[in-house]
């Protein structure tokens, strides 16, 4: 039971999208796209510095050394500096 | 009785509906690629144990593999969409079953830890975003009405079946060792898919049949040659312009976030309060099985009411609820979080389809879907971090669940922000210009004063 339709066998119409246009530009969706994003990042980072922070801080007090003198790993020492608040 | 069987369905308008067509095989057949396609990645965590055991890697860098996968299938999703529009969404699994069956025999012959990063991170990852991907924007193709209905029904499986394959897995690690695990299920999935995609036809018209719930009076979509692919540029032009676009990314990200928290916290978060690890895991299961309700009627009811307002529900309900972890300590307090928050987020995320289709109409789907599955790829990673590190720093999960929460509710005012789902943003999608002959149709339509079915079993 089905119906003989072949796609293949019939022309399309011309779409009728003649003069349709978006001027206007999709500012809201992207900006909550965008906000988002850097929202996340300043969440990762802030909390990737906040763990840095103490993996350092842990290390120093192993070692007992003050923890200024204690190495961070490239990735702790980059948090640490991209994070602000840390 | 009979009168009561069509009472029944005009009550509930279900005298449009048929078991015969064809449009049920292809979803069965998204079910069961959904299921092999994910059955590894579901099981990753069983894989953990046996590779520490044989070569000594760490959990950590293990994991990184998982990331890495994770992470290359978010990336790869677009590609996958536009694959799926472009040539095809069998051709593009089919791809993804030689890159399936090259990751899995690959991975089952790991030696070095850089060999699992790219036969399982990156191989496997690509294989995850051309089988998973454009299934879904193929099956949409099959339903000119009742989205919801089909959507719903593959979401289903989607929940079901990594559940089942996962049990299936676990028993082969302990019999037969990883190794031989992955080379089993390596050919047997492989076989499988390959016998289903046989089957699988990108389109209604492909097969000569119409789409699901196609009235008689409706003219066939235009589905191929030169002229389709000119148009599909064109009307995904249109797309990009819209705010709809970019906020569903943002949203999708946003939820994914909010549960993947949850989903990989949970377990850690039970046993730090005290549950047993066989208790926590079946707070995870009790979750799973509760959410199936709500991915099978959150689409169908996006159909009849507004998605906007049951999505909104839904990233509402997973945001507010997960605050009943902050005072969960027993055993039934998990338990009666498990169901009150699996219902939200089951309805979290299957009604993007139906969303889709609302604003952007019978356009093909596949890139837009796969842009969106780009952002909750990346969502699911970000949320999988959080609870480790949270716990690193604090000690608790405290933080982890409202960050949770922060995500599921920005999610929820970004649905806000949507256009209306009333008017469709972009022209229609063309139709080819003669109407189908008429052949014959469905008993469901004979004798009906509605526009009925057109056939095509």
């Amino acid at each position: 039971m089905k119906s003989a339709v072949s796609s293949q066998a019939v022309e399309s119409t011309t779409p009728n999208i003649d003069g349709f246009e978006i001027k206007r530009r999709p500012i809201v969706g992207f900006g909550l796209l965008m906000s988002s994003i850097i929202g996340s990042l300043a969440v990762l980072i802030y909390f990737g510095a906040w763990a840095s922070s103490d993996r350092i801080e842990n290390r120093a007090l192993a070692a007992g050394v003050p923890e200024s003198q204690a190495e961070g790993k490239w990735w702790e020492d980059g948090l640490m500096l991209a994070c602000p608040l840390h | 009785m009979r009168n009561a069987a069509l009472w029944f369905d005009r009550r509930f308008g279900l005298e449009e509906h048929t078991i015969a067509h064809y449009a049920w095989v292809i979803v069965a057949i998204a079910g069961v690629v959904q299921m092999v396609g994910a059955a590894i990645r579901m099981a990753f965590g069983v894989l953990i144990d046996p590779l520490v055991e044989t070569f000594g890697w760490t959990p950590g860098s293990i994991g990184l593999a998982y990331a890495l996968m994770s992470i290359v299938t978010a990336l790869a999703s677009p590609l996958g969409g536009y694959l799926g529009n472009r040539f095809g969404a069998r051709r593009t699994m089919m791809a993804g079953t030689v890159l399936f069956f090259i990751g899995m025999m690959w991975t089952s012959q790991t030696q070095q830890i850089w060999e699992l990063y790219v036969a399982y991170g990156i191989v496997f990852g690509i294989s995850q975003a051309l089988l998973l991907v454009p299934v879904v924007p193929a099956v949409a193709s099959w339903f000119r009405r009742h989205l919801g209905l089909g959507t719903g029904i593959m979401m289903v499986s989607w929940s079901l079946g990594p559940a089942l394959v996962v049990q299936v897995l676990a028993v082969l690690f302990e019999n037969v060792g990883w190794s031989q695990a992955f080379v089993i299920v390596g050919v047997v999935g492989t076989g499988t898919l390959i016998f289903i995609l046989l089957f699988f036809k990108n389109t209604p018209e492909d097969a000569g049949k119409t789409a699901y719930g196609t009235y008689k009076t409706d003219n066939p979509l235009m589905t191929s040659g030169n002229v389709f692919v000119s148009t599909q540029k064109e009307f995904q032009g249109f797309v990009y312009k819209t705010n709809a676009f970019w906020n569903l990314i943002n949203i999708h990200f946003l939820g994914c976030v909010g549960h993947a928290v949850i989903l990989v916290g949970i377990i850690p978060l039970g046993i730090s309060k005290g549950l047993g690890p066989l208790t926590a895991a079946g707070v995870l299961t009790t979750i799973s099985i509760v959410s199936v309700a709500t991915r099978f009627g959150a689409p169908v009811l996006s159909e009849r009411m507004s998605p906007k307002i049951v999505m909104f529900i839904s990233f509402f309900g997973q945001g507010v609820g997960v605050f009943l972890l902050l005072t969960a300590n027993s055993t039934l307090d998990f338990y009666i979080f498990a169901v009150v928050w699996a219902i939200p987020y089951g309805g979290e995320g299957t009604a993007f389809p139906v969303l889709i289709r609302k604003y952007f109409g019978h356009t093909p789907m596949g890139t837009t879907y796969g842009w969106q599955l780009l952002g909750a790829g990346l969502g699911m990673a970000l949320g999988g971090v959080i609870p480790g590190i949270v716990f690193d720093i604090t000690g608790t999960y405290t933080w982890a669940i409202i960050l949770s929460a922060v995500f599921s509710l920005a999610g929820s005012i970004a649905i806000l922000l949507l256009e209306n789902t009333r008017r469709q943003l972009i022209p229609n999608w063309p139709e080819m210009e003669a109407k189908p002959t008429s052949g014959e149709v469905s008993s469901a339509t004979i004798g009906s004063a509605e526009p009925g079915i057109a056939g095509g079993n």
